[in-house]
């Protein structure tokens, strides 16, 4: 191949971008809303709205506990905090088989923090399941497609590179954006979200390599730990593990108020979790910890101030001001792009800058794609597309308009699903694959821009009906997060309106296209009204 | 978090004085040519904005942080600029004057 560099590079960026493409835009924007996974969750969980975290929660968390679980091996209680305002319970039951796997989670409840009830909240996979398909997809046995994903993220990063490369005037063009001008507007695009983002894409996909480096290819670390995994994780996530035996049968202190107020002075920060082993033991041990300080290089577990108690008599035992175990620096590095990548360590504020990261790379993405179409129906001339290109413009709508329309369809379902339903959360995402293999087969059938204007009109209508749908059927709709000043529940709704509005304007502007002004585009939509459709 | 938007504007307004700096958008922007001097100037002016956003990351976040959100905020404060530029370029430079001003009156008000 006789090519320049520069030609090479274009070539390897518009081909590796193409083939995976449709798996990074969705990658890509389910990742986006797995910043906000825990807030997603809770806005699928109604049932959980009406707690508000109160000063009450550890007294009402330590009676409840007392009763439902007063033999268990340990507990631990998860205090309300800003993003989850809920009393999270879990113990492990002192039988048996919860020996056999002590690293099972044990048995869970959530309680109302103000009222001590117990709250069921409906079943449903919530964030989790979109972050789960930003890394491993949906139905496909784990290793395949975390492999798939993990190439994909590779393509990713030769896209980078052969994009820079190619790209060639990075600085002269950097604030250079020409609207109306078909593919030429589509490449500005490209190119604004591409470089003025570029440390952001960068350090997504390489951060999004190394997770998977340690997913994936183990064989370093079981050359360096001799218990390979196992011994990987006890050095990254060192545990305290139980070592005595449970002890006689022994009342504990009645109120854990007093603890939790001491170690809130102690350290100045609000307790978070509340731990006991061997509850209601003579050797019952109660650990009181803090939120840990966010480092950006460590990604430790343990490691939050805490105090520990003697849980019969409340006696001060040992007073832990927080451990940060000095790490290498390849570890340190490790976790600083891991937890840059998992935004770890954000505040509410920073966060939402991930957010529009995410946002970002999604557009970049998104733009390639339409680009790579643009440019090829420019070249037409006029003619009419052919197979292929229809193809890409069918499966470019499908990972675009469709995944972002599958989406509200999961978060409408949600609503809509009955409480009691069997196996409801599999529905749910049952709803949200059958919504979006209907906008692939519409895609596929009607590959252009009626068909872009349809799917685009279905996505502002879908995404105005989250909310709406969630005014009907709850009392924690958008208008009553507002007067509670819920910051999160007020924000999934206005979230869900923005998107509709987007699909909206999007939708104007492709019907209000005027063909004068591309005169190579002019052929589809004639040849749409003549042609190819049943 | 007072800072943040203050921080954002900045990056703004260097963005725009580097924007500034090249012909094409000072000449969209404010309507005349400009001389080289003035250009290198609109230069000189951009980075230190930006320096000074860097500063007030480091104010808002911890260090290691900061210095990543210092490229973010090339990012968040580019985008807007750059597709605000074809359609309003002159109101893109009102903006780089007038937000710093206005996130400084309600950033650093007393309560």
């Amino acid at each position: 191949m006789k090519a320049s560099l520069r030609q090479s590079m274009a070539w390897l960026h518009t081909w590796s971008g193409l083939l995976l493409g449709w798996l990074l835009v969705a990658i890509f924007i389910t990742g986006t809303s797995a910043y906000f996974r825990d807030e997603i969750s809770f806005w699928m969980a109604p049932e959980l709205h009406q707690s508000v975290a109160s000063e009450a929660a550890p007294r009402l968390a330590w009676e409840q506990l007392n009763t439902t679980a007063p033999n268990a091996r340990n507990w631990l209680i998860g205090l309300p905090d800003e993003r989850h305002p809920v009393v999270e319970l879990r113990w492990q039951p002192d039988t048996p088989e919860a020996q056999e796997n002590r690293r099972r989670r044990g048995e869970r409840a959530e309680m109302d923090a103000s009222t001590g009830e117990i709250l069921e909240p409906r079943a449903s996979r919530g964030g989790d399941f979109l972050y789960r398909f930003h890394f491993e997809l949906y139905g496909v046995p784990r290793i395949w497609s975390r492999w798939l994903v993990c190439v994909a993220t590779m393509f990713m990063l030769v896209a980078i590179v052969s994009g820079v490369i190619t790209h060639k005037k990075i600085f002269k063009d950097f604030f250079t954006f020409r609207p109306g001008k078909g593919q030429r507007s589509w490449l500005d695009a490209h190119n604004a979200t591409a470089v003025l983002a570029l440390p952001f894409h960068f350090m997504i996909t390489y951060s999004g390599l190394l997770i998977f480096m340690i997913m994936l290819m183990p064989w370093g670390i079981n050359a360096a730990y001799e218990d390979g995994w196992r011994g990987f994780f006890a050095e990254v996530f060192p545990r305290e593990e139980q070592t005595t035996g449970a002890g006689a049968p022994a009342a504990m202190i009645d109120d854990i108020q007093p603890l939790v107020a001491r170690a809130e002075a102690t350290f100045g920060q609000p307790v978070r979790y509340i731990e006991v082993e061997w509850p209601n033991r003579d050797n019952a041990l109660i650990r009181v910890s803090t939120a840990k300080e966010a480092t950006i290089t460590d990604r430790r577990r343990g490691g939050a101030p805490s105090l520990s108690f003697d849980g019969v008599s409340g006696r001060l035992l040992k007073t832990d001001p927080g451990t940060h175990p000095s790490d290498g620096v390849a570890v340190r590095i490790y976790n600083l792009f891991v937890n840059l990548h998992l935004a770890r360590f954000a505040d509410p504020a920073t966060r939402w800058l991930f957010f529009v990261f995410g946002v970002v790379g999604s557009a970049m993405a998104c733009t390639g794609m339409l680009l790579w179409v643009a440019k090829r129906t420019q070249q037409l001339r006029g003619k009419a597309p052919g197979f292929n290109l229809r193809l890409v413009n069918g499966l470019n709508m499908a990972s675009i308009t469709g995944l972002l329309a599958a989406m509200a369809v999961y978060f409408a379902a949600n609503r809509l699903l009955p409480a009691a339903l069997e196996g409801r959360e599999s529905w749910e995402i049952r709803a949200f694959l059958l919504a979006w293999l209907a906008t692939l087969i519409h895609a596929l059938w009607r590959p252009h821009r009626r068909g872009w204007l349809e799917q685009l009109a279905a996505l502002a209508a879908l995404w105005l009906a989250v909310p709406v749908i969630d005014l009907a059927t709850t009392d924690s709709h958008l208008f009553s997060a507002i007067a509670w000043r819920h910051g999160a529940l007020a924000a999934f709704d206005l979230v869900c309106l923005g998107m509709a509005a987007g699909a909206g304007y999007a939708f104007w502007r492709v019907a209000g296209h005027t063909p004068a002004r591309k005169p190579a585009r002019a052929a589809r939509p004639r040849r749409a009204a003549t042609g190819d459709t049943p | 978090m007072t800072l943040l938007p203050l921080t954002w504007t900045l990056g703004y307004a260097g963005l725009t004085a580097l924007a500034l700096a090249m012909k094409r958008h000072h000449e969209a922007m404010l309507g005349s040519k400009a001389s080289e001097a003035r250009l290198r100037g609109f230069r000189v002016l951009g980075w230190a904005l930006l320096a000074t956003m860097t500063a007030g990351c480091l104010m808002v976040w911890p260090t290691g942080l900061a210095l990543w959100m210092a490229f973010g905020m090339v990012a968040f404060a580019g985008l807007p600029l750059v597709f605000l530029l074809p359609y309003r370029p002159r109101l893109a430079a009102r903006l780089a004057l007038g937000l710093p001003v206005i996130a400084a009156v309600f950033g650093l008000m007393p309560g």
